[in-house]
């Protein structure tokens, strides 16, 4: 059973291994054995009470790794699991007989979850069911439609800088757009020249970006994992991001190059040539 | 002609490409000013919710947070105690619980319990019927709207609670809104006798969360000290001390990617400014030049570049403030939607400081985005420059 021990921290005093009778076991997680000084092997006492009253003693089996939780992954997780009937004695009085918070049941085919939960509810109505997938799934896509908002705002600002690149770029070759035109370069040409830049250009930015953000993402992961002291993964460049990465930016590009080129070119030659 | 009508003109003889440097700006800087908006609004926000309820020290049995430790033992004692200290002008005990609730058409749903005394403060505000009142029978209990609507329990309706058997029936006695109610959720507060007989196995005089509000004159971090001197086994927190709390552990992660879009988008800014000068100097190299060879000092063409930053990124950054806003608005509901935020929550807040810093780290990047075309003009050997754009 998964117990959040922080309210037993403070009870939570080391002593000699030497016990007359052996301890219960219990599974002490990373964070808590290393931010205690603690080691398998050693013995703790244990209170359900914040003053330390009806302390027993349990003996470190292992240490565990918690599952990641992403609405949980900036608190710490001091936590310990302890055998069912241990928890129910340490609690004592407040537990009645053999009552539990909550069962978790593992399903045949887990694609009955919901229909189980709503018959549950149906038979049981002072009980509360809920597939262990709903909580989760609602938190990841919040954020997931936080930064794709957040996403969507700088391609709009990069599709501005880069519009403006390519304005300035057309403009700086003004005159060999007009002599090109002058020499019976269609403008058709002249505009497919530019396209094919603009997506030049693009896919290389776009290119670049993958290999950038591909390189730094563990960077990225090693600190946010640092930060919090967590196995969660927060940043992961899959293909499928990659491609729709590109797929954005190369339209962007050729567009950009197109509206900076059409500009340029539906002037008169002579004012091309500045004449 | 002095700077600024210069820069002026120089951008106003391109007029496609300052347009396009200026969209850039401001949206750049709108996101700026969103990121900056988030650094702290949730604290801001949540601050504004702890404060509304009249009490400004929390009180748990350990140093988790409240609902999330084992509760307080001999509670009424416990606030007797701390009541009678002169640092403190009032004490409230506060039970959490969660409960299945069956509403007089038989509909049934879960409901978020809280067991306290009756209002003193702004623990809750009243909308429609009476207040909490101790000593009835059945116990009343004030719901909040989505309770009401979904179990139909309005003012002197009678709701029985499931979870325990025999069902223990409640009287509606008002509609009110909590402070920390989230969107759509069911919740409830009763007295703590009724909390005791709602929720099977709970002991009546036990709280999880002691509210206290420190006596004028005194102020939060002398209650928290006496109370700290006067029962150490307690753990109280004063509104500060929970916000930095917070700061460092459960809105850390806002804060951090605040951090991190806020350093890209200033230096998208510098970037798009600097090389939108850069290359309009490069384009005027001849006319720099001219104006060297006339006279004017480098410190003046110097000038006039800054001039030219500070108009495209002063307008940018002016526009990007009533964008940003909007578009605060668009995020911030996004993530409300996040499951149990308070209704009342907001995680992108205005504040003077954020609008301080906006410009603050706009007028940065306008000076550091000038600086290198600065440079190119001061170096530049105005007899060859003249030479070379008279042969071309």
């Amino acid at each position: 059973m998964d117990v959040h021990l922080v309210p037993l921290l403070a009870l939570l005093l080391l002593l000699a291994s030497a016990a007359a009778e052996p301890a219960p076991g219990i599974l002490v997680s990373r964070t808590l054995l290393r931010d205690r000084g603690l080691e398998v092997g050693d013995v703790v006492r244990l209170s359900a009470d914040p003053r330390g009253a009806g302390a027993r003693e349990f003996r470190i089996a292992g240490t565990y790794e918690p599952a990641p939780d992403p609405s949980r992954f900036t608190s710490k997780r001091y936590e310990v699991r302890l055998h069912l009937p241990d928890l129910l004695a340490l609690q004592g009085g407040e537990a009645e007989g053999d009552s539990v918070g909550a069962v978790n049941i593992a399903l045949a085919d887990p694609a009955d979850a919901e229909a189980y939960a709503r018959e549950l509810r149906a038979r049981a109505p002072g009980v509360a069911v809920a597939p262990t997938t709903a909580g989760d799934d609602a938190h990841f896509l919040v954020i997931e439609r936080f930064h794709l908002a957040i996403s969507l705002v700088t391609v709009v600002g990069s599709t501005a800088f880069l519009l403006a690149l390519m304005v300035i770029r057309a403009d700086e070759r003004r005159e060999v757009a007009g002599l090109l035109r002058l020499l019976g370069v269609s403008r058709r040409r002249v505009l497919a020249q530019a396209l094919v830049e603009g997506f030049c250009i693009a896919a290389a930015g776009a290119g670049f970006g993958v290999v950038f953000a591909a390189a730094t993402q563990g960077a990225v992961n090693a600190f946010f994992q640092w930060r919090y002291d967590t196995t969660l993964v927060f940043v992961r460049v899959t293909p499928a991001i990659a491609a729709w990465c590109v797929a954005l930016a190369l339209p962007l590009g050729v567009l950009a190059g197109l509206v900076a080129s059409w500009t340029l070119l539906r002037r008169p030659v002579l004012e091309l040539l500045r004449r | 002609m002095r700077p600024l009508p210069f820069a002026w003109r120089s951008l106003s003889r391109q007029p496609a490409r300052a347009v396009l440097g200026l969209a850039g700006i401001t949206v750049v800087g709108a996101l700026l000013f969103d990121m900056l908006m988030l650094s702290r609004g949730l604290l801001l926000s949540f601050r504004e919710i702890l404060e509304s309820t009249g009490y400004d020290v929390r009180v748990t049995a350990t140093d988790a947070l409240p609902g999330l430790g084992p509760p307080i033992a001999e509670a009424r004692a416990a606030a007797r105690a701390l009541g009678s200290l002169p640092e403190v002008a009032d004490v409230v005990p506060v039970r959490f619980g969660s409960v299945s609730v069956r509403g007089a058409d038989g509909r049934t749903a879960s409901v978020a319990l809280l067991g306290t005394e009756t209002r003193r403060r702004g623990e809750w505000r009243v909308l429609r019927g009476s207040d909490l009142v101790e000593g009835t029978e059945p116990p009343s209990i004030v719901v909040n709207r989505a309770m009401a609507q979904e179990l139909g329990a309005e003012p002197g309706a009678v709701v029985e609670v499931a979870t325990v058997l025999p069902a223990q029936p409640f009287r509606v006695a008002g509609v009110v809104e909590f402070p920390f109610e989230t969107a759509g959720e069911a919740s409830a507060t009763v007295t703590l006798d009724g909390f005791a007989r709602a929720v099977g196995g709970v002991a009546a005089d036990e709280a999880d969360l002691l509210l206290v509000a420190s006596r004028p004159g005194h102020g939060a971090e002398a209650a928290v000290a006496a109370i700290r001197a006067a029962r150490a086994d307690l753990h109280p927190f004063s509104t500060e001390q929970v916000l930095e709390r917070l700061r460092q552990g459960e809105f850390s992660y806002f804060r951090q990617v605040s951090f991190v879009l806020s350093t890209i988008t200033s230096f998208f800014a510098f970037l798009l400014v600097t090389t939108l000068l850069t290359v309009s100097v490069n384009q005027r190299l001849g006319e720099v030049a001219a104006l060297r060879a006339l006279g004017f000092p480098r410190r003046r063409i110097a000038a006039d570049l800054f001039a030219e930053s500070a108009l495209l990124v002063g307008a940018g950054g002016a526009l990007a403030i009533p964008l940003g806003l909007a578009l605060a608005r668009v995020l911030d509901a996004i993530l409300r939607q996040m499951p149990d935020v308070p209704a009342r929550l907001h995680f992108f807040v205005f504040e003077p400081r954020a609008l301080a810093l906006h410009a603050a780290l706009l007028a940065g990047a306008c000076l550091v985005a000038a600086a290198y075309p600065a440079l190119l003009t001061a170096r530049l050997p105005i007899a060859a420059t003249l030479r070379r754009e008279t042969l071309s």
